[in-house]
């Protein structure tokens, strides 16, 4: 089963608020966390985005799609990054997300992927 | 070296003369390294049982026309279809054609008719050797989307109706600057990943400095591919200090330079000693030039800045850009102090094609430092990270602005 998990906020919260010291290990964290999933077959993609203040949203406006400047939720709420993991089941899921909350000490969203439609 | 090892650099080398090979023969470049592919598919898998065959070069040659004719028999109209195969009956030559027809064949796939993203997968492809599945791995995309870019890059070559042919001599120079460019893309590629978690893929580069080896073997007259391949070299040299073990970045100034590869040093500083002066001087040798006075320095404090600098006002002459003058500003920091480094980053606000560069900020970031004015440096570096499309980069910002102070 696959789940999408799912963090969010900004880069620039990051660097007001957290020491370098805590960046360092955050780096180290993030790097053992992949190369465990990775080791243990469940990493399926793993990627960060560039910061929400780069984003662009393309609304429907008066009939048109209309691209504007920012991030779709609110900059502190957009997405920052995701791991995609194929594992057993949900509670192998919220384990891993909950390796990466326990460091972070900020929520993160685990959402399964939607199967395809049945074979007939 | 391991048996596969060398039936695979073997391969490779072949790859694109055989090709050749069969364009030249048939036309139909598209079929033609479709066959290809499979002939190497087959020979890395048989070869390293069987042995190699006497003249490998034929014997892709002959498999690779085997299948082409298996695919004209199979599909497209009849009369085609018989004529290629009475064709095809010819003896395959088993001496390499008296024209080299690698450089051809590279010159083809940097057509500028083609997208740069095209040009970097066809040229992987069927100059390279490498398979779609590689190409694919290597750029961080699913091989379907590979796949389908490479279909198009060979449709696009089909329907312009691109010759086989070397470009006649005054478009020559043009269209090698647009190969050069090509290659120093694959190089970057894997240099500074563009995307994704890691910041180098040493595979890319390799294969990068490759063929610019391969092309250097048959234009050792050109400054310019001599230039480009000492650049791959002093750079890549450096590869090992470059990141530390989890992926994050280390600045030139702080790597360990005992990890830096000297033989790598040693041929690319011999190629820029013996290209410059002695043909017209282009940006790729004046890069390499400052590589080597880097690569050559003992430490970060003895680097020759002044030379540095002379190097970048020449390129600045030769090759104006916002990044050459961007780059100039950090020698300037470092020969007449910060402040005056500054000063020239500031003529850079006003460029629109900086405004959404973040190395702009991460310098300004570094001689703000310099200069101690830590809050505007803390700002500068926020807003680099902020800007760029790497994570290693985001997080080495990052890391800077938190360091300040």
């Amino acid at each position: 089963m696959k789940y999408m998990i799912m963090t969010f906020g900004e880069a620039s919260t990051m660097m007001e608020t957290k020491s370098a010291d805590w960046i360092r290990k955050m780096i180290e964290f993030m790097h053992t966390l992949n190369d465990d999933l990775r080791e243990a077959g469940e990493l399926v993609d793993a990627q960060g985005l560039t910061d929400g203040s780069q984003a662009k949203t393309v609304r429907f406006q008066n009939g048109t799609p209309v691209p504007t400047d920012g991030p779709f939720a609110e900059s502190k709420e957009s997405l920052v990054g995701y791991w995609i993991v194929d594992v057993e089941g949900e509670p192998r899921a919220i384990e891993i997300a909950s390796r990466i909350v326990a460091f972070v000490e900020a929520p993160i969203e685990v959402r399964r992927v939607a199967d395809g439609p049945p074979e007939v | 070296m391991s048996t596969e090892a060398r039936i695979e650099d073997l391969l490779r080398e072949l790859a694109p003369q055989v090709l050749a090979m069969l364009v030249r023969r048939h036309g139909q470049f598209d079929a033609c390294e479709d066959a290809v592919q499979e002939a190497l598919v087959a020979a890395a898998l048989q070869w390293p049982k069987e042995g190699v065959p006497d003249s490998p070069r034929s014997w892709l040659a002959t498999v690779a026309s085997r299948r082409l004719v298996d695919e004209w028999r199979s599909e497209g109209a009849r009369e085609r279809r018989e004529e290629s195969a009475a064709a095809l009956e010819l003896p395959v030559q088993t001496h390499p054609p008296a024209e080299d027809d690698t450089l051809t064949l590279l010159f083809l796939c940097c057509h500028p008719s083609l997208s740069p993203p095209s040009q970097l997968a066809l040229t992987l492809r069927a100059v390279g050797g490498l398979s779609t599945a590689e190409i694919a791995h290597a750029f961080f995309v699913p091989e379907a989307t590979m796949a389908q870019r490479i279909s198009r890059a060979k449709q696009s070559i089909k329907s312009t109706g691109i010759r086989f042919d070397l470009p006649p001599e005054p478009e020559r120079a043009d269209r090698l600057r647009v190969v050069l460019h090509v290659l120093y893309l694959v190089f970057n590629e894997g240099y500074t990943a563009s995307s994704g978690p890691a910041l180098q893929r040493a595979d890319l580069t390799n294969e990068a400095i490759r063929l610019t080896r391969m092309l250097r073997r048959r234009l050792p007259e050109e400054g310019e591919v001599a230039g480009l391949l000492a650049l791959m070299l002093l750079t890549d040299a450096r590869r090992a200090a470059r990141t530390e073990v989890d992926g994050s970045l280390v600045p030139l100034d702080e790597q360990r330079r005992e990890l830096w590869n000297t033989a790598q040093i040693e041929e690319g500083v011999a190629l820029v000693t013996r290209t410059l002066g002695t043909v017209p001087i282009g940006p790729y040798q004046l890069q390499a030039a400052m590589a080597a006075v880097h690569d050559e320095a003992p430490s970060a404090a003895e680097t020759d800045w002044p030379q540095i600098l002379a190097l970048y006002e020449v390129l600045e002459q030769v090759s104006p850009s916002p990044v050459v003058t961007l780059n100039r500003a950090v020698a300037v920091a470092m020969v007449d102090g910060p402040r005056a480094g500054l000063a020239l980053l500031g003529t850079l606000d006003a460029e629109d094609r900086m405004a959404r560069n973040h190395r702009l900020d991460a310098v300004r970031g570094h001689l703000l430092e310099l200069a101690g004015d830590t809050d505007a440096a803390r700002e500068a570096y926020a807003r680099a990270a902020r800007m760029t499309a790497s994570v290693p980069e985001q997080r080495y910002l990052a890391l800077r602005a938190a360091q300040v102070g």
